[in-house]
């Protein structure tokens, strides 16, 4: 039975509503950084069979794990999900991302029914493992990595088990700010579960179920009539990953996107097997990273849902460095897993051009400083560096915007880490020194990050990808610049690092982070005079850099 | 003597003014005159029938002139200084990108291009301390450069400025003296917060906006003057008080959201003269709908306002005291439409004044949430607003054909509809300032305003199971009317950071005495001034970033202080955390002072009679009765004191209000309407 159009619409918009007051509240009551500033963390709600009707709007890196998170626990425990259960994951081969991701799910029952499931997955500052942080860039296993719940009872009849957050609390090394952001979880999809309860007692059981089914059919149709629209074939790219964090060597990672009809198929075969260093993701976050290009192609504004992905396929051997099983180190997955996105963007811009643009900097370049904070106890410092875009076909590309995994994620306030931590930041600019890669429209330039350490005692992890490989120009456009780490300490050279372990600061070296700028798009010698001299007046381009990129200057207008 | 407000729009721009003495009272509606709004706040003066403009005493004034020059880009060249290392902040602001999948996303762009910005060697540290000392030397060059390139204002930020402002003041004096006729504003005097990203932003747009209404209060007092009016000028700011023409000036970002705030300061008098502390308010305009809470008599603002901001954009955030508002796409004339997915959506597109709902014949062909009203026979068109503009019903019904169709409903069902679907999303909004922020929505009068607000007001108040549903006098010209209400109030927010124990809230009453002599420089009015303060700190459990905020009382103990924070976590968030440590992290002072505002007088008795109020009758279809007689009453005429049973219409010349079945009304003796339950009240 479907609902009519005026039910269909408002009880979606009370979805969205349920699903976005239950991101405020994660946000505004979390106590780890990565939470309420990075907001790496996502809420939904799935029907009973495990299909996502609605997800708050926080970053790409969830798009499509809720579904199968779900419906792994479904497989798992089968008929002992019960009302008053709350179920808690973070198993990267179940579904997931990486241990730190966890998730918590209810399954709502109204009036004895199954009748949804809400999830929410949150980051955790630490879950135990090698380093703090837990994600080692140079981990060769995920024993390093952390506690891994796969699928257990956090709660049942409403109350914690007692037995659980002992285990948690007793393996992660910040146990305060754990138990802070599982509260904070709990109360998110209760929350969920109230909103729910209310909706079906103003319009019935049914009519939400109807309501649910429509969500999914109306998209999956909306994207299968996206995808008709373009001409059928095969569409390659290739790319290079630098490095894997135990090794330097260049990864080759490849896709053959096959477009027939209404239906695309994204075939990874020929990828290499599984790394030895972190950056692997396994097959859940695989399927996210392509279903968040396959969004962009066919829907980007409208609300996520797993109807749009029914036309998607995503084929790949087992155990490849995207679809890496147990025991393969998982820990830097997005630094993997982006690449899996890219190809499929690559693949796809020239078909809808207004819908892509260039490469860009790629690399979420987290950065993990860690050491003794301000207050006399152990503090990490985990931030995600923004960096530049690629030009498209009508605009230059956009500066220091944060990379395809994340989403609604901020830079951190120098104002707020300087009260915090002993650290201070001397600079954050446009990186206009590395520049960007030159076209008819530019791409945006990345950033400039200098922490000075105000003690001695830091320790420095990071993970910079697109060290070497440069993001790619389209339509003629040059490629960008690429990312890297530099420290500079009195009276040694300049050391140059990508994935870094274990670096250990000393008072007064300054760490530089910095991001590289976008690919550009279309035939430099086409920009428009007027532009180059806009961008030497704002001091983002040298004489020498313009006319490098440009040619010979004419006189300035 | 007479109080006068004047509330500039963007199609009209409304008069309402009130004499103490005589209590007689003057509205007036003119076109807004864009380029110069000061033109059409005279024409409504001379088309207030009977207004002597020399008994004013009292004149507040609410416009757009603020928030016109940000979202036109009108506002003038302006250059920013700041801390050696850090101009591109203002650039890169927070570099979130809310629009996910959208792969060409363009950050807001800044509102100082970057050779504009200028950078200083200066550092202070977190606590305020001195790590390099300010090189004045490079203020020179940053002189010459703004003198070069024909700067007009100057905005300051450093970092930590927030902590202590002397390097910003030392940067202030200096270019003041060398840019003569620039206007120089250091980010410590519009904000004391911290966050730089936030704070560049706030100064940068002060100093943007700063002298353009500079010139425009200039001309509005001068012409105010040459008529007559000489008395204090106020203007309405958006944290719900007024402030003098010249604090505005000082501190134009404050006038931002001015038109609503007025409109909130009004819904809150409308409650205090109901004895109804708290008040949940909603303004339905022609393209959107407005709501906020006002708590305890006081509006609540909003913590971190963003211009510009949407689901999918970042938005522009400022530090400055903002009622708290959620506005959405659903007003009078958002258009109804079936979308791809086959459902029916409202908004947020809109007809707006042009082309108009259908209804209006003047060129629309869209349905709207107006021409439903008129389909559904809730609005008369040959009464519809005093009866200045006959509303046609045919071209009404041939838009609402345009989704009945594809439904498959009869015009009337299609109607109902679109309010449906229209009174969901405002319920959503509703919902967002009192369910998902902890407070329960049965305690607050719901106070509706705006043109096809009374029409929507009492299914609203229904749903909602608000204690009341209010409609105020004067409901199509309410903002003007609130600004009435108004006192002068300012805010005075600071970061300041402390572990919670019995010794800081010692500490944070002690940094309030200092705000609270700030309040009395700002006032002007002397030691004995009659000030009204209201205390609060944010205070957060260790670890988390954002707290609530939470109010302080003179004679609080830190128990007190502690468990009334837990109580607000708990009630806010779902949960609270006895065992953890509590943090402080701001201070907030509202500062109030008591004037006089308008009274709200009995209304005159005389001729208040059903027989005469009773214009006859109308035909409105409800979904389970079908069409329905309904009486038409004249709300000026209607008796004051006895209740009356809906279904029922009430007319007056900016609106009508629709009373449904199960429904009692009255009208108080101060001429409120008062819309109830009749079940309810038994």
């Amino acid at each position: 039975m479907a609902t009519d159009p005026v039910t269909q619409e408002i009880i979606e918009g009370k979805l969205i509503a349920t699903v976005d007051e239950m991101g405020i509240v994660m946000a505004r009551t979390s106590m780890s950084p990565v939470i309420y500033e990075v907001l790496d963390f996502a809420c939904g709600i799935l029907t009973p069979q495990g299909e996502l009707v609605a997800q708050m709007n926080g970053i790409t890196l969830f798009t499509g794990t809720f579904g199968a998170q779900v419906r792994s626990l479904i497989r798992q425990f089968g008929d002992d999900i019960l009302p008053g259960d709350i179920l808690l994951t973070n198993d990267p081969f179940a579904g997931g991302t990486h241990a730190c991701d966890f998730a918590i799910v209810r399954p709502v029952f109204i009036g004895g029914a199954l009748t949804a499931f809400a999830i929410n997955v949150a980051h955790y500052l630490d879950v135990g493992g090698a380093v703090p942080g837990s994600v080692p860039p140079n981990a060769t296993s995920v024993f390093q990595e952390g506690l891994r719940l796969p699928g257990v009872k956090i709660m049942r009849a409403d109350l914690l088990s007692a037995e659980l957050v002992n285990i948690i609390c007793e393996n992660v090394r910040l146990p305060e700010i754990a138990m802070g952001d599982l509260n904070a979880q709990i109360a998110t999809v209760r929350i969920a579960e109230v909103r729910l309860n209310e909706m079906v007692v103003k319009y019935g059981a049914v009519a939400v179920q109807a309501a649910f089914h429509h969500i999914l059919d109306t998209s999956e149709a909306q994207a299968r009539a996206s995808v008709a629209a373009l001409p059928d074939g095969d569409y390659h790219a290739t790319d290079v990953i630098d490095g894997d964090g135990v090794s330097d060597a260049p990864i080759h990672v490849r896709v053959t996107l096959r477009k027939r009809g209404d239906r695309i198929e994204a075939d990874f075969t020929g990828c290499p097997s599984a790394t030895q260093g972190p950056i692997n993701c396994a097959r859940g976050a695989l399927q996210s990273a392509v279903k968040t290009v396959f969004k962009a192609l066919v829907a980007p504004q409208a609300p996520s849902n797993d109807g749009w992905f029914r036309p998607l396929t995503v084929t790949a051997p087992d155990d490849t460095i995207f679809t890496a099983r147990k025991p393969r180190p998982t820990g830097w997955y997005y630094e993997g897993s982006v690449h899996a996105s890219e190809l499929v963007w690559q693949a796809l811009a020239p078909l809808r051009p207004e819908r892509f643009s260039a490469g860009s900097y790629a690399s979420l370049c987290a950065t993990y400083l860690s050491g003794t904070g301000n207050d006399g106890l152990p503090f990490i410092h985990v931030e995600p560096q923004h960096g530049g875009w690629g030009a498209t076909a009508e605009w230059d590309g956009t500066a220091g915007l944060i990379a395809l995994t994340d989403g609604d994620t901020y830079n951190y306030s120098v104002e707020v880490i300087e009260a915090k931590f002993p650290l201070r930041v001397n600079r954050y600019a446009l990186n206009t020194d590395s520049g960007v890669g030159a076209g008819q429209y530019r791409g945006g330039y990345g950033i400039v990050r200098d922490y000075e350490m105000l003690e001695d005692g830091c320790m420095l992890h990071a993970s910079f990808g697109r060290t070497r490989t440069l993001p790619w120009g389209m339509a003629g456009g040059s490629p960008g610049t690429t990312n890297e780490i530099t420290c500079k300490a009195a009276g040694t050279p300049i050391r140059t690092y990508g994935r870094i372990s274990d670096l250990a600061l000393a008072k007064g070296e300054t760490v530089s982070l910095i991001t590289g700028g976008g690919g550009g798009w279309g035939d430099p010698a086409l920009r428009d005079a007027a532009d180059i001299a806009r961008d030497t007046r704002y001091g983002l381009l040298t004489k020498s850099q313009a006319e490098a990129a440009y040619g010979p200057l004419g006189v300035e207008p | 003597m007479i109080r006068l407000a004047t509330d500039v729009g963007g199609t009209f721009t409304d008069l309402v003014g009130y004499d103490e003495v005589t209590g007689a009272l003057y509205s007036a509606k003119a076109l807004t005159t864009p380029r110069d709004q000061s033109g059409g706040v005279l024409d409504t003066i001379a088309a207030a029938a009977g207004l002597d403009p020399t008994r004013v005493g009292f004149f507040a004034h609410g416009g757009t002139t603020v928030i016109n020059a940000i979202t036109e880009r009108k506002g003038v060249r302006t250059a920013l200084v700041t801390t050696l290392g850090f101009r591109d902040v203002l650039e890169i602001g927070r570099g979130n990108r809310p629009d996910l999948y959208n792969l060409r996303f363009q950050s807001p762009k800044p509102f100082v291009p970057r050779h504009l910005r200028f950078e200083v060697r200066e550092r202070l540290d977190a606590k305020g301390q001195v790590v390099t000392p300010i090189e004045t030397k490079d203020l020179t060059a940053i002189a010459e450069a703004c003198k070069a390139e024909g700067v007009e204002a100057v905005g300051i930020i450093f970092l930590h400025s927030y902590a202590n402002p002397a390097h910003e003041k030392v940067a202030a004096t200096a270019l003041a003296a060398m840019l003569p006729g620039v206007t120089i504003c250091a980010s410590h005097q519009i904000s004391r917060e911290w966050r730089e990203y936030e704070r560049s932003n706030t100064v940068a747009l002060n100093a943007y906006v700063q002298p353009i209404i500079q010139r425009y209060f200039a001309r509005l007092e001068a012409a105010l003057a040459a008529k007559g009016v000489e008395c204090p000028y106020f203007a309405m700011q958006s944290n719900g008080g007024i402030a003098t023409f010249q604090q505005a000036v000082d501190r134009p970002l404050t006038l931002v959201e001015s038109g609503p705030a007025g409109g909130v300061a009004g819904a809150a008098r409308i409650g205090q003269a109901l004895d109804m502390a708290d008040v949940l308010y909603l303004d339905v305009g022609g393209t959107t709908a407005k709501c906020s809470l006002i708590r305890d008599g006081r509006p609540k603002l909003n913590t971190a306002y963003k211009l510009e901001h949407s689901r999918l954009y970042p938005g522009y955030p400022v530090q400055v005291p903002v009622v708290d508002i959620v506005e959405i796409g659903a007003g009078g004339g958002s258009i109804a439409a079936m979308d791809l997915r086959g459902s029916l959506r409202v908004g947020p597109q809109s007809a707006g004044s042009v082309p108009g709902p259908s209804c209006y014949a003047t060129g629309g062909s869209d349905p709207t949430v107006t021409d439903a009203l008129l389909t559904l026979g809730v609005f008369d068109p040959a009464t519809f607003a005093g009866g200045t503009m006959a509303l046609d019903t045919s071209l009404a019904r041939t838009a609402i054909g345009l989704v009945a169709g594809p439904m498959g409903l009869t015009m009337e069902d299609a109607a109902l509809a679109i309010l449906d679907v229209a009174f969901a999303n405002m319920i959503n909004a509703l919902k967002l300032v009192t369910v998902q922020r902890g407070h329960d929505p049965r305690d607050a009068a719901l106070v509706v305003s705006g043109g096809a607000g009374p029409a929507l007001a009492a299914r609203l108040g229904r749903e909602m199971q608000a204690r009341c549903t209010v409609i105020p006098p004067h409901p199509g010209i309410f903002s003007a009317w609130g600004m009435l209400a108004a006192r002068p109030r300012a805010d005075f927010r600071t970061t300041w950071f402390a572990r919670f124990d019995p010794a800081a809230l010692e500490e944070a009453k002690a940094q309030f005495g200092a705000l609270k002599s700030e309040a009395i420089t700002h006032f002007g009015r002397g030691v004995d001034a009659d000030i009204q303060y209201d205390m609060s700190v944010d205070v957060r459990y260790r670890g988390q970033e954002h707290g609530v905020l939470c109010p302080v009382l003179p004679d609080d103990s830190a128990d007190n202080l502690a468990e009334r924070f837990h109580a607000i976590h708990a009630r806010t968030y779902t949960f609270r955390l006895d065992a953890a440590e509590i943090e402080i992290t701001g201070l907030h002072l509202e500062a109030t002072l008591n004037t006089k505002t308008i009274t709200l007088a009995p209304v005159s008795t005389e001729g208040r009679e059903l027989k005469q109020s009773r214009k006859g009758t109308r035909s409105v279809y409800f979904q389970s009765l079908g069409w329905t007689e309904c009486a038409v009453h004249d709300r000026d005429l209607l008796p004051v004191g006895p209740t009356f049973v809906g279904p029922m219409l009430i007319e007056e010349p900016t609106a009508t209000t629709l009373v449904l079945p199960g429904q009692i009304v009255t009208i108080t003796r101060t001429g409120i309407l008062l819309i109830n339950e009749a079940e309810a009240v038994g």
